[in-house]
This record gives C-alpha cells, sequence and structure tokens, in this order.
C-alpha cells in the first residue's frame, strides 16, 4: 500500500520536471511583459489569435520531438514544410478527386521524405545531421523543378482551407483542434505503447536496446516518417491557412521547433523529455516571438535572441549531466 | 652492471575503487638492467599496479619512490617525465598519421614553432631502428601497416621517449612468432643498457624466457617475488591459485544420462579470425562454462549464438533444427527464446536513467502489450513478479535504475530476461562488480533455472564461479575450444594450465 502512494507521489513529482516549470514560469513572464507594454496583450482574441499561430509550429515539433527523443535531430523540416503544402496545392488542380486527394497527398509526400531519412539513419548509418540537410536540399531542388522557381499558381483546396482556420468547436480554430488531436496521438503514443518505450530506450542506450531484442532499426525508420508526415501536415495547415504554397515557407520553422523541444526540457543527448514540455516550448516560441514583433525587433534581432536562449537552455543541461 | 639500490621502490601501496581493494599494501623493486615479470590471474592487481607506477591513478596509501626519493605523478605525462613509459595492449596510435608523426607525438622536434619535420624523421628512423624495425618507412601511415607492425611502432614511441623504466602490459598479444622474437630481442640489449623493465603477460614460456625475477601477485595482494627459474611452472599456478574455498555454491544434480536432443547445438561456428571451428552442445538443465583467459574469444561466441556478428559462418540448431539467427529480436522469440546478460550493465544492459519498471520491462514489451499498446496492470504485476523472485532492492520502481547499487542493477539485467522466460540463458561475465552476497544469490538462481529445465552457457573470468557452478567447461584458447572438463575434472589447478595452454602432462606430474 505504501510502495503504491509513494508511486503516486513520485510520479506527482515527475510531472513538475524543472526544464518544463521553467517554461511555463517563463510563458507567465512573457505575459506579464507583454501585459505591460499593450494591454492587448492580454486579450482573449488576442491570446486565440497566438494558440493558431503556435499550432502550426506545435505540429512540427512533435515530430521534432521524437526524432530529438531518439538521440537524432531532422533537418529537413524546412522543405518538407513546403512539399506537403506545395504538393496538395498541386493536386487539388485536378478535379474533385484531387480536392480529395490534397491533405493525405501532401502528408504522404511527407511520409515519404522521412523514410529516406530514416533509412539513410538506421540502415545506412548516416549521421541524421548529413542525410536531413541533404534531403532537404533535394526535395527544395525538387520543388524550384516544379515551380520553376517562383510561386506556384495552385491553390490551397477548400477542405485545407476549413482545416485551417474553420470552427468546428466555436471560438476554436481548427488548427488548434489539429494539434490538440496530434498531440494527444503523441502523448498516447510516447507513454502507452511499445513504440514509445522503444524510442525512449534508443535515445538513453541504442546498444542496450538492441541487445534486448528492440528492432531498432524499424523504430527509427518509422520516427523520421512519422517527423516527415507531421511537417508535411504543418505544410498542408499553413497552406490552407495562407490559401497557397510559397517557396521556402518552411524555412521560418527549422529553428523554432528544435528551440519548442528543447526548451521544454528534451535532452537534445535523446532518451529523456515530455511531451507537455514541448507543449510549453511551442507557446513559449510563439509569444517570444509576437512580443518582438510587437516590440518591432527586426528580424535579425530575433533571430539573435532564439539562437542565444538555445545555447543558454543547453548550458543548462550540460551542467545538469555534471552533476550525476 | 652493479646496482646496489633498486631504481624503483613501491612500500605498502594500496588503490581502492569503491569498495572493492584492487592492491592491497603492496610493495615491489625494480633493479636496472633487469626483467621483472609480474604474474596473476585476471582481477589479480596488474593493471592497477602498472596504472599506479604510469601515473595513470594515484595510490591511496603507501609511497612510491624513484632513485630513493618519493614520487606522486600527477598524470601520464609526469610519470614520462620521470623516465617511466608504459606500453599498454590496446594500441595508442593514431591512424591517420604517419609513422614519424606518432612516433615523436608526444614531444615533436620544433623549429621556429613549426615541426620540423626533417629532424622529426631523423628522430623517429633512430627510434625505429632501437626496436629493431628499420623495415617501416617513417613517413607511411599508421592505418596501412598491419597490426604486428603497429605493435612495433607503439614499441618504438616508447623508446622515442627515451625512459628509465619501461613497461609492456601484454605487448606482444598481438605479435606474431617472428616479431616476438625481434622484441626479445630488443628487450634483452634494453636490459644489458641498464634499463629497467617490467613485463605483464599469460604467455608462461615467454616469461620462463625473459624474466630475471618474477612476482606473484593473487587478489590485489603481492604473493612472493622469486629469482626466474628457481619455481617449477606448477608451484607458480599453486601460487597464482592459493584461495581458500567457501561453500557459496549450490549443490549440482548427478548427471544424467545425455540421451535427449540438446536444447542448443552448435557446429563449427566460427567467425573473422575470432572464432575457429566451435562445436558444442547443451542439454536442458545443464550448466556449461566457458573458460580460459579474457579475450579469447568467449564474448564473441556469446554475441555470435544472440545475432549480433555479421558474417558468422556453421550450423546453429536448437532442439535438433538448424536455425539462422541474425538478430537480438529473432534470438528471443517464442521458438527460439534466447537470451543474453551482457557484459556491461551500464551500456548494454540497462537504460540508466530510465526507471527500474521500465528496463525491467523492455526486453518483454511484446509479452505485456496488445496490439503495440502497454497494459500497465499486467506490467506493474509482471515487474513486481520479478522484483520479488529476484529480492531486488529498490524504494520503487518509478526510481531511476541508475540509482540503485551495482548488485542491484545486475539482478535487473537478469530479471528483464527471466520475464521472457528464456529456454536458452547466456551469461557475459555477469558477475563483476558486484558483492559477494548476490553473487551466491545468482549462483542459487541459475542452479534453480537451470533445474526448471533452462540450458545454460556461463561465461565467467573467475574460476571459482566454473568450478562452483558447471557441470561442463569449454576452455577456450585464440578462439578454438582446447579443451573439455567435465564433473570432477574442473579443478582450479587444471583450468588455469588450460587457459595458459601450457601441457598438462607437466603441470599434473611435475
Amino acid at each position: 500500500m505504501n510502495a503504491i502512494l509513494d508511486s503516486q507521489i513520485f510520479r506527482l513529482l515527475r510531472r513538475f520536471d524543472p526544464a518544463v516549470t521553467t517554461a511555463f514560469g517563463c510563458i507567465l513572464l512573457l505575459l506579464v511583459v507583454g501585459g505591460t507594454y499593450s494591454s492587448n496583450f492580454l486579450s482573449p482574441e488576442y491570446l486565440l489569435q497566438q494558440l493558431k499561430v503556435a499550432s502550426f509550429l506545435g505540429i512540427i515539433a512533435t515530430g521534432m520531438m521524437m526524432i530529438i527523443l531518439l538521440g537524432q535531430i531532422d533537418l529537413s523540416v524546412p522543405w518538407v514544410v513546403t512539399v506537403g503544402a506545395m504538393m496538395s496545392c498541386a493536386v487539388v488542380g485536378h478535379g474533385t478527386v484531387g480536392a480529395i486527394l490534397a491533405i493525405p497527398f501532401g502528408i504522404l509526400c511527407g511520409v515519404a521524405i522521412g523514410l529516406v531519412n530514416g533509412f539513410g539513419v538506421a540502415y545506412l548509418r548516416i549521421p541524421s545531421m548529413i542525410i536531413t540537410l541533404a534531403t532537404n536540399a533535394v526535395a527544395q531542388g525538387l520543388m524550384v523543378v516544379y515551380t520553376g522557381g517562383f510561386s506556384p499558381q495552385d491553390s490551397a483546396s477548400p477542405a485545407m482551407r476549413y482545416l485551417a482556420t474553420g470552427f468546428v468547436i466555436p471560438g476554436l480554430p481548427n488548427s488548434v483542434v489539429c494539434w490538440a488531436i496530434v498531440g494527444a496521438l503523441a502523448v498516447f503514443l510516447l507513454t502507452r505503447t511499445t513504440f514509445g518505450r522503444a524510442i525512449y530506450g534508443i535515445g538513453n542506450r541504442e546498444r542496450a536496446a538492441y541487445l534486448s531484442g528492440i528492432n531498432t532499426r524499424r523504430i527509427v525508420m518509422t520516427a523520421f516518417g512519422i517527423s516527415g508526415g507531421l511537417a508535411a501536415l504543418g505544410g498542408v495547415l499553413l497552406a490552407g491557412y495562407a490559401s497557397k504554397a510559397a517557396q521556402s515557407m518552411g524555412d521560418a520553422y527549422l529553428l523554432p521547433a528544435i528551440a519548442a523541444v528543447v526548451l521544454g526540457g528534451t535532452s537534445i543527448l535523446g532518451g529523456r523529455g515530455s511531451y507537455l514540455g514541448t507543449v510549453a516550448g511551442v507557446m513559449l516560441i510563439t509569444l517570444l516571438q509576437s512580443i518582438l514583433s510587437v516590440m518591432q525587433m527586426p528580424e535579425f534581432g530575433r533571430q539573435i535572441i532564439y539562437g542565444v536562449v538555445i545555447i543558454a537552455m543547453l548550458l543548462l543541461y550540460g551542467r545538469e549531466k555534471l552533476q550525476r | 652492471m652493479i646496482n646496489s639500490s633498486p631504481l624503483l621502490r613501491m612500500e605498502g601501496v594500496s588503490k581502492r575503487y569503491g569498495g572493492v581493494r584492487a592492491l592491497e599494501k603492496a610493495s615491489l623493486e625494480i633493479w636496472p638492467g633487469r626483467i621483472h615479470c609480474i604474474l596473476g590471474e585476471n582481477g589479480a592487481g596488474k593493471s592497477t599496479l602498472i596504472k599506479l607506477i604510469a601515473g595513470v591513478v594515484a595510490p591511496d596509501e603507501g609511497h612510491i619512490l624513484l632513485d630513493g626519493k618519493a614520487v606522486s605523478f600527477a598524470s601520464p605525462a609526469a610519470a614520462n617525465e620521470a623516465g617511466i613509459v608504459c606500453i599498454f595492449q590496446e594500441l595508442s596510435l593514431i591512424p591517420d598519421l604517419s609513422v614519424a608523426d606518432n612516433i615523436m607525438i608526444s614531444d615533436p622536434p620544433t623549429r621556429a614553432g613549426m615541426i620540423d619535420r626533417k629532424q622529426q624523421r631523423i628522430c623517429a628512423e633512430e627510434a625505429l631502428a632501437q626496436a629493431g624495425a628499420e623495415d617501416i618507412h617513417p613517413l607511411a601511415l599508421v592505418k596501412d601497416l598491419p597490426l604486428s607492425r603497429r605493435q612495433m611502432v607503439e614499441i618504438a614511441k616508447a623508446l622515442a621517449r627515451k625512459p628509465r623504466i619501461l613497461i609492456l602490459d601484454e605487448a606482444t598479444s598481438a605479435l606474431t612468432a617472428a616479431d616476438v622474437t625481434k622484441i626479445f630481442a630488443v628487450l634483452k640489449r634494453l636490459r644489458s643498457d641498464g634499463m629497467a623493465l617490467l613485463y605483464i603477460s599469460h604467455r608462461m614460456h615467454e616469461i620462463a624466457e625473459l624474466a630475471d625475477e618474477c612476482t606473484v601477485f593473487r587478489n590485489g595482494q603481492k604473493i612472493e617475488t622469486y629469482k626466474a627459474g628457481s619455481k617449477t611452472n606448477t608451484e607458480v599456478v599453486e601460487l597464482m591459485i592459493g584461495r581458500e574455498y567457501k561453500n557459496v555454491f549450490p549443490p549440482k544434480p548427478v548427471k544424467k544420462s545425455d540421451t535427449k536432443l540438446p536444447t542448443l547445438q552448435i557446429i563449427n561456428l566460427s567467425w573473422t579470425d575470432r572464432l575457429r571451428d566451435i562445436s558444442l552442445s547443451v542439454q536442458r538443465g545443464e550448466i556449461i562454462g566457458l573458460g580460459g583467459l579474457d579475450g579469447q574469444g568467449q564474448r564473441d561466441l556469446l554475441l555470435a549464438l544472440f545475432g549480433v556478428l555479421r558474417g558468422c559462418s556453421g550450423q546453429v540448431l536448437i532442439d535438433g533444427a538448424a536455425v539462422k539467427i541474425n538478430s537480438p529480436t529473432m534470438a528471443k522469440s517464442e521458438n527460439i527464446g534466447m537470451a543474453l546478460i551482457p557484459e556491461d550493465r551500464k551500456t548494454e544492459g540497462l537504460m540508466l536513467p530510465m526507471s527500474v519498471r521500465d528496463n525491467l520491462s523492455f526486453a518483454a514489451l511484446h509479452r505485456i502489450s496488445k496490439g503495440g499498446i502497454v497494459d500497465s496492470a499486467r506490467e506493474q504485476k509482471l515487474t513486481q513478479e520479478m522484483i520479488n523472485l529476484l529480492a531486488i532492492k529498490t524504494a520503487n520502481v518509478d526510481l531511476a535504475v541508475g540509482s540503485l547499487s551495482g548488485g542491484n542493477q545486475q539482478k535487473v539485467v537478469i530479471a528483464k530476461w527471466l520475464m521472457n522466460k528464456p529456454r536458452i540463458i547466456l551469461l557475459n561475465d555477469p558477475t563483476r562488480g558486484i558483492d559477494v552476497g548476490t553473487k551466491q544469490e545468482l549462483y542459487v538462481l541459475l542452479r534453480k533455472l537451470a533445474d526448471e529445465g533452462a540450458a545454460i552457457i556461463f561465461y565467467s573470468t573467475d574460476y571459482d564461479e566454473l568450478i562452483g557452478c558447471c557441470d561442463r567447461v569449454l576452455v577456450l584458447y585464440d578462439g578454438k575450444v582446447t579443451r573439455e572438463l567435465v564433473g570432477a575434472e574442473i579443478t582450479e589447478r587444471v583450468l588455469i594450465a588450460s587457459a595458459l595452454n601450457i601441457d598438462m602432462e607437466k603441470v599434473v606430474h611435475a
């Protein structure tokens, strides 16, 4: 009996991961700072708008988190996002069938690139940093060939627009609902399934996981497939949001996605982190971006601040490792 | 050359790692112009002794005196400075640099801050000549040289530092016979030049040829120093054993007749040059020991069986049917039912930051899940069963497994595999670094598992364990099974003799 009680207390304590708590603390701090700067900042409309903006990053960061948990990295995000957007819009041009297939086709393209990444990492043993950077370049090249380097003329299907901007639940944008569903699935996958266990196991010690009879290659490949699919879904939603795809529309998501995951307490070395942390990281990044733009901070300033924030967080984790 | 005082003297030097005494009040004298050989079983304290002299670790107590003056080296570099140079078993060369670069790496000749290549080449050539390896071109890349040549470069590198004391730790294990002869000539010349040499080897005939004096270590203690040639092989082996037996092992069952089909049979298993034509068979209820010196292919054999090594040839039969096991996933599957308790629990057995429960259920996820979804209640039940069965001491199952004691961590490694109810259990030196009490529990558990029908292959570097636990012991030497010992034949004396591959008759009847 006592043991069960102990166990519950322990789980409760674990939920208060210091990194997650810090992230939520920072969110509150940003809200207070923003609130004193402009009273609009705390209005429900503005906050809901932030949540909507956050949902695109949230979906992309979900995939990134799985890869980082494995101890890998996915740098192909920018052009996988763009591929998802462009390919779904491209299919829309092909009549009713095209309109129906637009969303699944866009996602499928992303899954395909992700599987190539996964194959390279798991079977060919290419470092993920290299292979994902390479597929990113290839995807960029293919899209430039396809569009001729201009913004494509295809526009998003009504379904895509509805998914990004409509309201199933009054007051709550559909993109936020999408993120909620993706998030719930991710939590389930990471905490309740053998796949999730295997991800944490591989991230902690790949050799031990392999010697435990886990098919580590298949797990790694699947995770990259999921990451690619989620990045493309993010692209589909962005295309729906803007009504059309655009060149390098995904470039703005790579660093924020990594930053969100790391700020949320997921170890960049893999094996440790919770989805709640990633949610906090996404919100933190979105608010930070928003405040910086409200304060009319130029683009370069934002980039510098992201970078510095990531370095600061990594230093924090590095120190924790040394203590052990 | 007559010297009245030793070059290096150790007095009452002790070193502990955690609770383990690696060396206890050891004293030793090293004289110039002599080759001093160190003998002892695995874990007798030889490597600790070398590390202390070479400045890799610092002693907990006692003194090391060089030329009669107490010294304490802060680092290997400081020991080098004082003229103590060590050649380890593992090579320390950088493959992509040239031979000359490697030889002069710690202190290259410079001119105006740049490396003086010409001078460096001359120095390297001198060192190579001194090592008797003039045939190696100083500008060749190390990675292009075969292993035995690299070892010669290693020796040249040590000589280039102009040592007064040269330590060789199993330095000849990678060499061909011709190279060994060359090296021996070099070592003898260095001895006559007045250098002090400390030589560690498991090869008795090498020691017989080289040694002026020998010291035997056992269990971290110095047992005896004697003049070379004053003792027979038998006496030496007895000095190396000499432990009293404790009654820690469960009784072995009376041997049944081998009429059943073996659970596991291997025919002519080979893998590169590490495993050569190994054949063995294990019955239900049998514990087979793997003996021999460390690194004679025992680990590779277990990994090969578990499907980890690529490119194995030979046949593996489970219950008489040929199978091809090509991954751990397959090895643990229902119809094979194999489990491997790996050698290093920290990197191969456990995910240290993860919880006790996650670790326990990790190899048996398929047993506690349906359609990929983990059944928490069932997981809780099975992990609790294992914790009770092995008496794992943990406050709760959510604790990180890394926070448990070594013995309890090892129990978790074993428990995680027992959850799979394996029929064939491979153990790779499972009692290393754990306390006596836990060891004893493991012995009892192993016998119990065997009695319940498991076939067990047990590699141990501890001869007592092989004697106490195993029904049969196969001794490996250089990737081959050189001897099979059954029942009462398994004695420490015979084990050590076969491990060293010395002629049995001499040992038994000398």
